[in-house]
């Protein structure tokens, strides 16, 4: 039983980490912000559910349309500008939506949050959608279109010059990634069965780039290992579950200086390369 | 309201603002220079508001020597973050998104590391100032804030001359503009590059100090860099009169809307501003856009 809990919110973790990578990780685009659309997609599932009556499908839905709306809106005046403004606006964006949260209070509860919702989210749901969204990641990136965003991460002048459309591309993945973090979001609100607006600071945000990071940004498999060491490191050693950030920070310096390339250096752990590695290469 | 409380509003709003100022160019120094944003400054606010604490509470409790002390202690902790952390990276060569990372894992680092160590407790400093109040005519100034707003406004002055005239300020507006040019013209980066960092710690141990003393210390009081990072943004990234221009705007407006509209809905309205902000005026009141080089 206790497993199975570590298990849940692990895979719950791990789908807004996998939302990060392809935005971090395959585009290059930083953002600090995605606490903001978790709440979102938990605040949003979770009222239309409790106070106005849709289905548990439908209120999934809506949570991954909200989401992937909200960051057009933000994408539009930022991608246009230099990565940084990006970063700093999402930032704002967090701590604007925090307070919004809070403010709504006849809606959200305020700072006492939401309870209530009956769990309608168990472990085949989550990691049923880990596979899904892998999947979907994982075709993205080999598309051309994932090639694309690719050049862009790499050399965004470069990318233009192919004949790339930059900022096209950027509303698209960040749309993308918006709508996968909503949607984990929701998942959140019908399993762990309360949410309140500081659940999600930048704090939160930040470590989903840092672990995309630890994971390496070639490497779906890499990511989904760092998150899952990560996310269950701290229920198996409760002793020093405090200090648990602490030391993700100074592991974290320690890859990006002396392994940049994250922790399985661009490799994905296909089938095929797995057999290939048992022959020896 | 009346134009009383308005002008006590602004008053209050700008001895503020000036702190968010500090944090502007203290931010903004490091984007010049190095064109990533800095968010390990954060940490340092945050480091130097506990050193701060402890020096005056417990070594001596002299305002001049303490304050001092700090904002050097803030500037080597800069210089030694980007000597540990930075350093390392921009040698190899690695692009610029590592360095981003790895400042918002050195702000997660300090902010933990105060959280798990010393979270549990506030901290306040020793009272400096007996009288607490000011009088003018009608309007009411808090001395501690008098005092910030002085401090700001010469510490900031300082930095302007020395950005200016000064031969490491050339230096440092030289590598600003080109960071591989000025190595052929005998000019050592490295040093340079040091040097921005010490500066921007001083300003982060100075701004730091001066919250510490205003408010009381936490671990989260680095989280204040975003008001600076706002400013920042306002004023156009990485100039110094925008950013004391916008970190007094900010500062004032902050103010006079959580008397108008109560602190709950202030933020929205803030950042809300901003993003409207970007989307008429990208390159802030500074006028200077900041655009990737190939």
């Amino acid at each position: 039983m206790f497993y199975l809990k570590v298990l849940e919110i692990t895979s719950l973790y791990t789908i807004l980490v996998l939302g990060v990578y392809l935005m971090t990780g395959l585009t290059g685009l930083f953002s600090l912000g995605q606490g903001a659309f978790v709440s979102i997609g938990a605040y949003t599932a979770a009222i239309a559910y409790m106070n106005f009556g849709a289905p548990f499908p439908l209120a999934l839905a809506l949570a991954v349309i909200i989401g992937a709306i909200l960051g057009f809106l933000v994408g539009i005046p930022t991608l246009r500008l230099r990565r940084d403004y990006f970063l700093l606006v999402t930032f704002c964006l967090s701590e604007m939506v925090r307070a919004a949260l809070l403010y709504l209070s006849q809606l959200t509860g305020g700072a006492l949050g939401m309870a209530g919702m009956p769990k309608r989210v168990g472990l085949p749901l989550i990691l049923g959608s880990i596979v899904v969204i892998t999947f979907i990641t994982y075709s993205l990136k080999r598309s051309r279109f994932g090639r694309d965003c690719i050049a862009i991460r790499d050399d965004e002048l470069a990318a233009s010059m192919m004949g790339i459309n930059v900022y096209a591309h950027k509303i698209k993945v960040f749309m993308i990634s918006s709508a996968i973090t909503a949607y984990g979001g929701a998942l959140y609100a019908f399993n762990i069965l309360f949410i309140e607006p500081n659940l999600f600071n930048w704090l939160e945000s930040a470590k989903l780039i840092i672990i995309t990071f630890v994971g390496g940004l070639n490497s779906i498999a890499g990511v989904i290992i760092a998150s899952t060491i990560y996310y269950s490191f701290g229920e198996f050693f409760r002793f020093i579950d405090v200090w648990r950030d602490v030391l993700l920070a100074v592991v974290v310096v320690l890859v990006i200086i002396f392994r940049p390339g994250g922790l399985l250096q661009g490799l994905e752990l296909l089938p095929s390369k797995l057999r290939a590695m048992r022959r020896g290469r | 309201m009346n134009w009383n409380i308005l002008l006590q509003q602004i008053l209050n709003g700008i001895s503020l603002g000036g702190v968010y100022a500090l944090m502007a160019v203290g931010f903004g120094l490091i984007f010049n220079v190095l064109k990533f944003s800095n968010f390990s400054h954060g940490g340092v606010v945050t480091l130097s508001a506990y050193i701060g604490f402890f020096l005056s509470q417990h070594l001596l409790p002299s305002f001049l020597v303490t304050f001092l002390l700090t904002a050097v202690a803030g500037g080597l902790a800069a210089v030694t973050i980007e000597r540990l952390v930075f350093r390392p990276i921009r040698r190899k060569g690695y692009p610029v998104s590592m360095l981003i990372v790895n400042s918002i894992t050195v702000a997660m680092l300090v902010q933990q590391f105060f959280a798990v160590t010393l979270g549990s407790d506030y901290y306040t400093y020793p009272v400096f100032i007996k009288e607490t109040a000011l009088h003018l005519g009608n309007l009411t100034v808090s001395k501690i804030y008098l005092l910030m707003l002085g401090i700001s406004a010469v510490v900031l002055g300082g930095l302007s001359y020395v950005i200016r005239k000064t031969k490491i300020g050339i230096a440092i507006r030289a590598v600003s503009s080109d960071i591989s040019t000025p190595s052929l013209m005998g000019v050592n980066v490295d040093f340079v590059i040091s040097v921005a960092f010490f500066f921007s710690g001083v300003l982060g141990g100075i701004t730091g100090y001066l919250l510490g003393m205003a408010f009381t210390v936490d671990p989260f009081i680095g989280s204040m860099i975003l008001k600076g990072i706002i400013a920042s943004i306002i004023g156009g990234m990485g100039s110094i009169l925008g950013g004391v221009i916008a970190g007094l705007l900010l500062g004032a407006a902050e103010s006079l809307l959580i008397a108008e509209i109560g602190a709950a809905l202030t933020p929205i309205v803030i950042y809300g501003a901003i993003i409207v902000l970007l989307l008429i005026r990208p390159q802030g009141i500074a006028g200077k856009i900041a655009e990737v080089k190939a």
